[in-house]
């Protein structure tokens, strides 16, 4: 059968996870009339991924899968939802994306591509386990469920939400942790203390400097964790949290510039070439908050970049400037972050870890530059909203857990006064 | 088959959106699942975003400390009513029950 290019012409969204759906559903909000063909290589309603690696796990029986928009929303909305397809090419010179024997023309591209688990040199054993999507989250399941001594490689934060889930199923749960301590790049000491030791109190053990050599088994099954340093961990099952790789090979195909490991886009979200955007996971942007080219994975990174995209797609010129924040759900407790590390911090401790609620401020020159909050979610939304107005904080204030955060203002010395008391 | 309940949405603009609520699941999920426009959800339910914010006219319960918090930061200004719609969970006696959603989220 030979293949005709579709004319659909619009704009063709390559990745339907919160990226993808965020950006199609903020065009059509925007007043985009004309088409949107949204192309996904996962056969189930786009769905929140969050989850998979907490709620669902947990569930037996009921899928629990919370879908970002419902089947109608689709329909209503006019967006064509193709399920089950892998888009293996993209003619930039001709504007082209092709998909199965499928070829179809686009005005605008965006790639919402997001990234795929960072996989170790090992045997393909049947207990081994990545956790991305909806289908590993399916496999591992069960095998959680089953499985009695479990061993999480990596104590990243997708390792951590396992390990924790499999603690509260009763699980005898190892941590291994290549470096000093757990998430070191994203969190603070402080932090990375206190979620240690909640999985501690959990009966898990967590071990630092742990690097694996490899996973002994025998046939298909993996039996055994072993460290460079010899010790050895025996395992029923293996879950596997060591990063991720952000999927670039299409817009490497297409000659798209790519850095930090992403697809170099502007403050637009758009990327060397003019026609084509790239958002979310898959994405190098600078961050107007750490001034620099960064790639992050959250939610909501990709839904916020999706917005921008959506926004110059639709002919507004105002550039993505959201502060970045993230979320944890581990145990019973939340860990909220706002802004992004920094080296040089002015560190501000609010509220005394012992009692389970407190903050890790990071402030730079007096200004709130990034917050770190273990059940204290007032402190994180105050600092959200601190991040994005750059103002003056009263440290004595904000080392204070009883005060407010928000109202933890200096009162400025130079500037405007407004109607300031004495 | 969960047991159902009816609940209504009422936009800003005063158009009402009668929906299936299934018992036990919360607010935000009978809004999303019948694609009533307004609520967000973003962070697909656990307390996070706070873009799911409605007016509740009859009173399901408090907020606990963590919705509270975040009813601060909401983008249409909170009032007495406000609740994030992710933290009520559907209950048989809220049949008929009207929750109003604000201009933004």
């Amino acid at each position: 059968m030979s293949s005709a290019t579709v004319h659909s012409g619009g704009v063709v969204i390559v990745g339907a996870s919160h990226g993808g759906v965020q950006a199609a559903a903020a065009l059509r909000q925007a007043g985009w009339l004309d088409a949107i063909t949204l192309i996904s290589d996962e056969d189930a309603l786009p769905y929140h991924r969050p989850p998979l690696s907490k709620a669902f796990l947990t569930a037996t029986g009921d899928d629990n899968l919370m879908p970002i928009k419902p089947w109608a929303f689709y329909e209503t909305g006019g967006i064509s939802l193709q399920l089950g397809k892998r888009v293996t090419s993209i003619d930039a010179a001709r504007k082209t994306v092709t998909f199965g024997d499928e070829t179809l023309s686009y005005d605008k591209l965006v790639l919402a591509t997001g990234a795929a688990a960072r996989k170790l040199p090992l045997p393909d054993f049947t207990n081994l386990h990545y956790l991305r999507d909806l289908s590993d989250a399916r496999r591992l399941r069960p095998a959680l469920h089953a499985a009695a001594k479990l061993v999480v490689i990596g104590g990243g934060f997708i390792g951590l939400e396992v390990a924790a889930t499999a603690a509260k199923l009763g699980k005898s749960v190892t941590v291994l942790e290549a470096q000093s301590r757990l998430l070191a790049r994203a969190l603070p000491p402080a932090v990375s203390d206190f979620v240690t030791q909640m999985h501690r109190n959990a009966k898990s053990r967590v071990l630092f400097n742990a690097v694996v050599k490899t996973v002994e088994g025998t046939g298909q099954t993996a039996c055994a964790v072993v460290l460079e340093d010899g010790r050895t961990f025996p395992a029923g099952l293996v879950v596997i949290g060591v990063g991720s790789l952000p999927n670039t090979e299409l817009a490497a195909s297409a000659g798209l510039t790519l850095a930090e490991g992403g697809i170099l886009v502007d403050g637009h979200m758009r990327s060397s070439n003019p026609d084509i955007y790239a958002i979310g996971d898959c994405a190098a942007c600078h961050n107007p908050f750490s001034d620099q080219v960064a790639r992050l994975e959250s939610v909501q990174n990709a839904v916020d970049q999706a917005k921008a995209a959506a926004r110059h797609i639709t002919g507004s010129d105002e550039p993505f400037s959201a502060v970045p924040w993230f979320w944890s759900d581990q145990f019973d407790s939340k860990i909220q972050m706002a802004g992004l590390p920094f080296d040089g911090a002015t560190e501000i401790l609010r509220g005394d870890p012992a009692t389970g609620a407190f903050s890790v401020l990071h402030l730079e020159d007096g200004v709130l530059r990034a917050a770190y909050s273990i059940n204290r979610a007032a402190d994180h939304m105050a600092a959200r909203k601190l991040i994005t107005s750059g103002q003056l904080l009263d440290t004595g204030c904000a080392g204070n857990p009883d005060q407010p955060l928000k109202d933890c203002l200096a009162s400025a010395p130079a500037g405007p006064v407004g109607n300031a008391s004495t | 088959m969960s047991e159902t309940i009816k609940i209504q949405f009422r936009s800003a603009d005063d158009t009402t959106h009668d929906v299936e609520a299934t018992i036990g699941k919360s607010v935000m999920e009978a809004a999303v699942m019948a694609n009533v426009p307004g609520i967000e959800a973003e962070c697909g339910g656990c307390c996070s975003c706070a873009t799911c914010h409605v007016f509740s006219l009859t009173q399901w319960g408090e907020p606990d400390e963590d919705e509270d918090a975040m009813l601060d930061e909401t983008a249409s200004p909170r009032r007495d009513q406000s609740r994030l719609s992710c933290q009520i969970i559907v209950r048989a006696e809220m049949d008929g029950a009207v929750f109003v959603l604000p201009e933004q989220q």
